[in-house]
């Protein structure tokens, strides 16, 4: 550090002599030659007034705005609008419940969709059809299996409380 | 009766008197315009910095917290903008050495010498050109503004002993060229 300051004296006087030497090398005549005449001091301010008047004015921030952010922005935004209105599927009309759907097939097909899958498998309860595939409230399956002939099935689905609570009301009938 | 201090002007200004900033321009137009002459080298740069500075003033006017001078505001800006403008005309000198603006731009005899300063007639100006940026705009400053450290500390926002070891490497640079090129009859290797 100390041999850098030495080599490169920050000083006063150092930099005055070298502003000093480089004056007399340039003189001082090239520069004032290249001055620009008075009549361009006077345009100056009056171009540079212009400009701000146009950077000031609404047209020329509308515009800037405009190109960089409403035009864009509105495409976009009607872009959406228009898609949404097409597009998008009309759920009121489109979209019947599942349960409507089933209980509108004809019951052969009913039989097709919940009681063949438990005939070719016993162990398969209507608790675990329904579950599996509709998740219907099991009573209304039971009054379906039995309105249509079916109370086995019915009694299948039983839960072994109700299947108690019935026991125990059929024995006390008997005796 | 004195005429307004710069901070009645921008209040002026910022009341809506807009010949209060036109009074400001004159006032400083002299010397934005040759501090960007100095940095950028050409007349045609340096009047559309000077502009360009004035316009950003004028926007920003409402920035102006008046913790430094208006001059040195001002005068920052207009430094900045002159050193931007120089790093775009390295960009583009460089694209032209690489020779890929040949094929974009018309074809010229030499390509290179539309970005040189066809202006930079003394032999002061050639060797300001040569200086990097820091320097080129300390030197503007210091050597013909006579600007303190100080002031130019706040408008280049840097310490003062980093201005004084970049004035000097300037001082001795600037002294080199002219000597080789005044006195010997030809430009220095370096720049």
């Amino acid at each position: 550090m100390k041999y850098r300051m030495e080599r490169n004296p920050l000083t006063g006087e150092a930099e005055r002599e070298l502003a000093s030497e480089i004056r007399q090398l340039a003189g001082s005549a090239a520069e004032e030659s290249s001055r620009p005449p008075d009549a361009y001091w006077q345009n100056l301010v009056v171009k540079i007034n212009g400009k701000i008047d146009d950077a000031t004015s609404g047209k020329a921030l509308s515009i800037s705005w405009a190109a960089r952010v409403a035009i864009p922005g509105v495409v976009a935004i009607v872009s959406f609008l228009v898609g949404l209105h097409y597009y998008v599927p009309d759920t009121a009309r489109y979209a019947p419940s599942v349960a409507d759907v089933v209980f509108a097939l004809p019951p052969a097909a009913i039989d097709s969709l919940l009681i063949d899958p438990s005939r070719a498998d016993p162990s398969l309860s209507v608790v675990d059809v329904a579950t599996d595939v509709f998740v219907f409230p099991r009573q209304q399956i039971a009054d379906y299996f039995i309105d249509n002939g079916n109370p086995g099935a019915a009694v299948d689905g039983m839960s072994d409380r109700e299947a108690n609570t019935i026991l125990a009301v059929l024995a006390s009938a008997h005796k | 009766m004195e005429p307004p201090s710069d901070i009645e002007l921008v209040q002026e200004v910022r009341n809506g008197r807009r010949q209060a900033f036109t009074a400001l321009m004159r006032r400083y137009q002299e010397r934005v315009y040759w501090v960007a002459r100095r940095i950028v080298g050409s007349h045609d740069d340096a009047d559309d910095i000077v502009q360009e500075t004035f316009v950003k003033a004028y926007l920003a006017l409402g920035e102006f917290r008046g913790d430094s001078s208006f001059f040195t505001w001002i005068y920052r800006i207009a430094v900045n903008l002159s050193l931007n403008a120089l790093r775009k005309r390295q960009v583009l000198n460089y694209l032209h050495e690489s020779e890929l603006l040949s094929r974009i731009l018309p074809s010229s005899d030499d390509p290179g010498k539309d970005l040189e300063n066809s202006e930079i007639e003394s032999a002061l100006q050639r060797a300001v050109a040569t200086l990097p940026e820091k320097q080129k705009a300390v030197f503007v400053m210091r050597y013909y503004d006579e600007m303190t450290y100080e002031e130019i500390g706040r408008v280049l926002k840097t310490s003062v002993g980093g201005l004084k070891a970049n004035y000097f490497h300037a001082l001795r640079k600037v002294r080199e060229y002219m000597r080789h090129e005044i006195q010997d009859g030809e430009k220095p290797p370096y720049g």
